[in-house]
């Protein structure tokens, strides 16, 4: 019958309005997720689905690409980076530049300078380490209200102790 | 005396229905069409020149941004043209992995071309916004594989990037259910819409020889009646191991290509359920050296992107750099039938039809 | 009861008492007249910013989301947050745009808009004017807003505004047409063109149920005068990007924004009045009656908004001229014929519920073979393409 799918159509809409007030209800005297940490939501076709972001936030997943940091040596305090060069050269947009002293088991890093406004998180500076020196974080609320994009390796390191006991690596299977 | 003038207008580069920075140059004679002269290159980015500067790994994450909709089969076509310009040898672990993620990002690819065709239709962002709902959920599982929604820089030459985490399978198999529930709904929802069969019946009709003349490809060819799918064509990757239709349609219209994407929706998810049961454990990759050396040579590598026929052309004079990297697009090459489609119709039937080709600019311009 | 239901009434009588006691009659007269336009005009701003936060919360929860809720609690205060907003900004009018014409647009669009609150019967006695030609006032106030619409889309001087007028010109000619005729019914069931006499001739049925046809080409025709999904097309958003008012900004186009809202309220209140029994109904005061069943209509509206797609503008003509106006005419003679033999009643509503259904009925099969003739042309052209392709055999 002629307009048939216009009686359909308004149904599946109802059928929407009438889901998300049903999941409002259940949640009723408490606006947003315990703790701020929300779940991420059933496999539904009907509820709200909107995540009231400054207010609560979904747990990032394990493997999630964020700005770079700098992880240090547990023992020492010291970063594991030895200034080897080989994120420098993995990168594709030349974000990473570093300088060293020493040679040998000796080097040391001394300036390391991510420019955070051209990465492009694709980690293929972290899959080329091999000393376990950085990683992905989980940092993502970047903006700046300047235009200095470019962090050093104290602020790497920073980010590194925040975000380092994620242990990322553990779940991109790296064993060292 | 009364007298008639066209009058010509510029659809975009700033318009909210042309997918981006998109510029039609329409001469309308009141509101049908007479000419259009599609113009793009406004987002042009010079990927494949820039690639030609990096190796072979490092062109990876470019290939994400080409079509940033389905990155997952970027990767994937890039990654068999370089594994056939060196000959590498993938796992069969990592080919089903390769698989399930190109079939999910045909979904996520699908829908929201379903969802932004219906918000070109006028209406209101709803069947757009249950799209993203579901596109929401799939780009989770991509996190959770590739640590990013979009960018995923998740399959490499030689295999992928990392292991399936171990809650992925599990988690597929709950969405698989789902995923046909929602496309069961958008067929209820959308399908019998009297308003959207009077849009998109007859309208933006490509018949089958010239949509093959014009070398379209995926599904709006499909759409047209011819049955090809490089899956079955010319199967790459695992793709002979899995039971599947290609589906096709008669009429070759804006509601041919509809019904197009929902089934090809079914098909993949026919392909993902049989995917999740039958892989197996083993390596995820072969070890291959970051600055790749290919000997002297070339190699065209085509797959069936969500979009069409997406195809990588490389060139290697041995160096760790390619001498000559070459995409060939599907968004571009099913765009060159505008033109021919929108004659004759009406200015609202150009967004219509635009939406129906499905393109993404990022894939047009490179 | 009797006092909530007469709490306007009995409110004006008493501020008329207190006027009374220090001003000359000429001066009370003239204070409750002000008093009333002044109501009349806050109202509409009320309902403009009632009903663009429903509408909002609407079409959210339509596409499972929350809607506005970050200005105040519930986000109460989003239509208040958008007006402080619209009122700050630059006002730019384009250079080459017809200066005054471009200036007299929003200001003319509004006049009509809230002239059409003075027929509307609010409730029982709560009418600005019992025009006993009120119907011809609708109608004639109605037309004015069309004028408008082609006064800012050629003083813009702009491509998108331009063919947004021309398809204003032509979608609300087209519509008023079924419009008055579905009007035209109603009058002649209810004997009078007052809209007080027509709410108080629904006393027994509504007119929903005596005329169904009537009221679904009103309901259309609203829809397609307001500018609402599926008739959208004036400013259709994906095609012409905002139509007549494209280069309006900032107090002009919020000037625009309150006519359309305003607009709104007037149309499902016509459509409560002629249709649905206006403030009548039992219980309730017959003032919260009418709020009611006008945002019923209301809802409906939106929810019909956040649902479809819309027409393309050929199409929409058709719809107007091939399917409603042939309608429409059928079911007045109808009318005319039923109401003329039988007396008001149970058999003639029945008589005309009965008949209107069948009408419909008609009317629905034949657009179906229309609709099915399209496909299977469309299919048939495609089974040649292939077959071309092909050579001889499909597949």
């Amino acid at each position: 019958m002629y307009g048939k799918g216009i009686a359909k159509g308004l149904w599946v809409t109802l059928k929407h309005i009438w889901g998300t007030y049903a999941k409002d209800i259940k949640k009723f005297p408490r606006r947003y997720a315990p703790g701020g940490i929300a779940k991420r939501t059933d496999y539904d076709l009907y509820g709200l689905f909107t995540l009231q972001y400054p207010e609560e936030r979904y747990e990032m997943f394990p493997r999630f690409r964020g700005a770079l940091m700098h992880l240090r040596n547990p023992e020492t305090g010291e970063p594991n980076c030895t200034a080897c060069g080989a994120c420098e050269r993995a990168c594709p947009h030349g974000v990473i530049s570093l300088e060293g002293e020493g040679k040998g088991k000796d080097r040391k890093v001394t300036a390391y300078r991510y420019d955070l406004g051209r990465c492009i998180f694709c980690r293929l500076c972290v899959e080329s380490c091999n000393f376990n020196a950085i990683e992905l974080s989980r940092e993502y609320e970047l903006s700046r209200y300047k235009k200095d994009f470019i962090l050093e390796l104290d602020d790497l390191l920073k980010i590194g102790d925040k975000y380092g006991i994620h242990k990322t690596g553990e779940a991109w299977g790296v064993t060292e | 005396m009364l007298k008639t003038e066209t009058i010509t207008i510029n659809m975009g580069p700033q318009h909210p229905s042309t997918h981006g920075v998109f510029r039609m140059v329409l001469t309308l004679n009141g509101e049908t069409i007479v000419d259009l002269k599609p113009m793009f290159g406004y987002l042009h980015r010079g990927l494949e020149k820039t690639s030609e500067s990096r190796t072979y790994l490092q062109a990876v994450p470019f290939t994400d941004r080409l079509d940033y909709i389905c990155s997952m089969s970027n990767n994937f076509a890039y990654a068999v043209a370089v594994e056939k310009l060196a000959g590498i040898e993938v796992p069969l672990r990592a080919e089903y992995i390769r698989v399930i993620m190109a079939e999910l990002t045909r979904l996520v690819n699908h829908m929201l071309a379903v969802g932004f065709l219906f918000n070109d239709l006028g209406a209101w962002y709803t069947p757009v916004v249950y799209a993203f709902r579901e596109r929401e959920r799939i780009l989770d599982l991509f996190e959770m594989a590739s640590g990013s929604r979009m960018m995923c820089n998740y399959i490499r030459p030689g295999g992928v990037a990392a292991d399936l985490p171990a809650e992925f399978l599990p988690q597929l198999r709950k969405m698989i259910p789902h995923l046909e529930n929602f496309v069961r709904e958008i067929r209820f929802y959308l399908s019998d819409n009297e308003i959207f069969k009077a849009r998109a019946v007859g309208v933006g009709f490509l018949p089958a020889d010239m949509a093959v003349a014009y070398s379209i490809t995926g599904p709006v060819l499909r759409a047209s009646g011819v049955k090809y799918d490089v899956r079955k064509a010319e199967p790459y990757s695992i793709y002979d191991q899995f039971e599947f239709d290609v589906p096709t349609q008669v009429a070759g219209d804006v509601y041919a290509r509809y019904l197009q994407r929902l089934d090809e929706m079914d098909e993949s998810l026919k392909i993902l359920r049989q995917a999740v049961e039958r892989i197996p454990d083993g390596e995820y990759a072969t070890k291959v050296p970051s600055r790749l050396r290919p000997p002297k040579g070339e190699a065209y590598a085509r797959i069936e992107a969500p979009k069409g026929e997406l195809g990588f052309y490389l060139v290697s004079d041995g160096s760790p750099n390619p001498y000559r990297w070459r995409n060939r697009p599907p968004s571009l090459i099913n765009l060159s039938a505008l033109r021919e489609m929108c004659l004759g119709h009406k200015v609202a039937d150009v967004v219509t039809i635009l939406g129906s080709i499905d393109i993404t600019l990022a894939d047009v311009d490179r | 009861m009797q006092v909530l239901d007469d709490l306007w009434i009995r409110i004006a009588v008493w501020f008329r008492g207190l006027l009374e006691s220090f001003l000359p009659p000429w001066a009370v007269q003239l204070t409750m007249d002000v008093l009333g336009i002044l109501l009349l005009i806050v109202l509409g701003i009320v309902v403009v910013l009632a009903f663009t936060y429903m509408e909002r919360k609407v079409i959210a929860r339509v596409g499972d989301r929350i809607g506005p809720n970050r200005a105040g609690p519930f986000g109460i205060f989003q239509a208040i947050a958008d007006a402080i907003k619209m009122l700050t900004k630059e006002d730019v009018t384009p250079t080459n745009a017809d200066r005054w014409l471009f200036l007299a647009a929003p200001i003319v669009v509004i006049i009509p808009a809230v002239l059409l609150y003075a027929v509307l019967p609010f409730g029982r006695g709560m009418v600005g004017v019992d025009l006993n030609i009120a119907v011809v006032f609708v109608v004639a106030m109605g037309g004015i807003p069309i004028l408008t619409m082609l006064m800012a889309g050629w003083a813009s001087n702009n491509k998108y505004a331009l063919l947004g007028a021309f398809r204003t010109v032509a979608q609300l000619i087209s519509y008023e047409v079924p419009m008055v005729v579905a009007l035209l019914t109603v009058v002649l069931l209810a004997g009078t063109m007052s809209t007080v006499g027509i709410v108080e001739a629904q006393a027994s049925f509504p007119f929903a149920l005596v005329t169904p046809v009537a009221f679904v080409v009103y309901m259309l025709a609203g829809l397609a005068e307001l500018n609402r999904t599926p008739f959208d097309l004036l400013e259709a958003d994906s095609e012409i990007v905002a139509g007549y008012f494209i280069e309006y900004s900032g107090m002009k186009f919020a000037m625009f924004f309150l006519a359309e809202y305003i607009n709104l309220f007037m149309v499902a209140g016509m459509i409560t009045t002629l249709f649905l029994a206006g403030w009548q109904w039992p219980i309730l005061p017959s003032w919260l009656w009418f709020l009611i069943k006008v945002v019923v209509v209301i809802f409906l509206m939106m929810w019909i908004r956040a649902t479809f797609p819309r027409f393309r503008i050929d199409q929409m003509l058709g719809f107007a001229w091939k399917a409603l106006v042939p309608v429409s005419l059928v079911n007045l003679f109808l009318v005319a014929l039923v109401a003329k033999v039988l007396e008001p009643g149970w058999a003639r509503t029945g008589v005309l519920f009965v008949s209107n259904l069948a009408l419909l009925a008609g009317a629905i099969a034949i657009m179906a073979q229309v609709a099915r003739k399209r496909e299977e042309r469309a299919r048939a052209a495609g089974e040649a393409a292939i077959k071309r392709y092909y050579g001889s055999e499909v597949r």
